[in-house]
């Protein structure tokens, strides 16, 4: 025998079972990085089912063929009045349905509110969809979202609007802008990572607000797109653009309608610009709002890194929701 | 020191060094794609 041979005899772990355990313990990892969710998580989402409430799905509310919406009835129905917490769902205003909150809305339906879930018509390279005109559609809905709660036996007596990220922009576009067109009160609104001003020196992280041209085109681009009305470059240089784009910059709007508001944004935001949020936290601040602006420091737009904050966040929301809409 | 008990000692470190690697290597993914931090907030 070599003495090559007598040294691999003593190895404590041969190298190719050290290899194989390395690969199997990196799975591990990488999996339970996203099967394993906090504990405090699981309060906030709840898995459906008849016990719960009734869920009416795809009711329409326009002629397009994303305008529907799905209704989660709680159990009891003999309440007096109930609340109703619509939420919108995330997806870069491109993307996403409103089944890929069902959880959420399970979870505020077994909480006693008349929860909804609402399409708004995605942009697509075919079509002319804005934030606006989804702000629009989500203008449309809410009072049908109302009338089939009360055709269902359910009296609305306030509402909140909630939502995550460009889900989140509509939202507090409702809030602060539509508010008060309202048919029920809106008396609170929550959410976390939603663009809520469009001032071009914010939005760096798309190279968007350098003093050049392609910076400028880029600007005009990207905000035309948004505000669904054509913005030209030199627009973005004088700053005119600023009027285009008032409509759907939520932050702008607070004032008008000033109503209790929770929020979350990551710190290091790649998607929407983090910087955007500091101007709805002076706008929440300068209107005498009650409200909770968390940031989390070390996450982006999954506010991924920092669950201890996410879990006061979500704490925040329940107090909220306890105190501006109590469930009776 | 056993082989045996050898053996344990390098095959555990093994397997923590290459768990907390692989929660490391999501994470890294996680911030290329949305933003945030290696290190800080959450333990891994």
């Amino acid at each position: 025998m070599s003495k090559k041979n007598k040294e691999k005899k003593v190895r404590a772990v041969p190298i190719g079972l050290g290899i194989l355990i390395f690969v199997l313990a990196f799975g591990a990892g990488v999996v339970s990085k996203f099967a394993i969710k906090p504990s405090w998580s699981q309060k906030y989402a709840v898995t459906w089912s008849d016990e719960i409430g009734t869920l009416k799905s795809d009711l329409p509310y326009g002629e397009g063929e994303a305008n529907k919406f799905d209704l989660y009835l709680p159990k009891d129905s003999t309440k007096e009045a109930y609340g109703l917490v619509i939420y919108l769902h995330a997806g870069g205003f491109t993307s996403g349905d409103k089944t890929d909150d069902k959880d959420t809305l399970a979870w505020l339906c077994s909480k006693g509110y008349v929860a909804a879930g609402i399409n708004y018509t995605l942009r697509t390279d075919t079509n002319e969809a804005s934030v606006l005109s989804q702000s629009n559609e989500i203008k449309a809905a809410v009072p049908k979202v109302i009338e089939a709660a009360e055709t269902a036996g359910y009296h609305i007596d306030k509402m909140a609007m909630a939502g995550g990220s460009a889900g989140h922009a509509l939202a507090m576009i409702y809030a602060y802008r539509d508010g008060k067109d309202a048919p029920v009160p809106v008396v609170f609104t929550y959410g976390a990572v939603g663009p809520s001003s469009f001032v071009a020196e914010d939005w760096g992280i798309f190279g968007i607000g350098l003093d050049t041209d392609e910076s400028r085109q880029a600007g005009a681009g990207l905000f035309s797109v948004m505000s669904g009305k054509e913005i030209a470059p030199e627009e973005m240089k004088d700053s005119s653009y600023r009027e285009k784009v008032h409509e759907i910059a939520a932050a702008e709007w607070v004032e008008n309608n000033p109503i209790p508001t929770v929020v979350a944004y990551g710190a290091c935001d790649k998607v929407q610009p983090f910087l955007a949020s500091k101007r709805l936290e002076a706008a929440l601040r300068e209107s005498g709002v009650d409200y909770r602006y968390f940031v989390l420091e070390h996450s982006g737009h999954g506010l991924q890194n920092d669950s201890n904050i996410s879990k006061l966040w979500m704490e925040a929301i329940d107090e909220y929701l306890a105190k501006y809409m109590p469930v009776k | 020191m056993s082989i045996t008990v050898k053996r344990i000692i390098i095959i555990a470190v093994i397997v923590v060094v290459a768990f907390v690697l692989g929660r490391l290597a999501v994470r890294a993914g996680m911030n290329l794609l949305l933003g945030g931090t290696l290190f800080g907030g959450d333990f891994l």
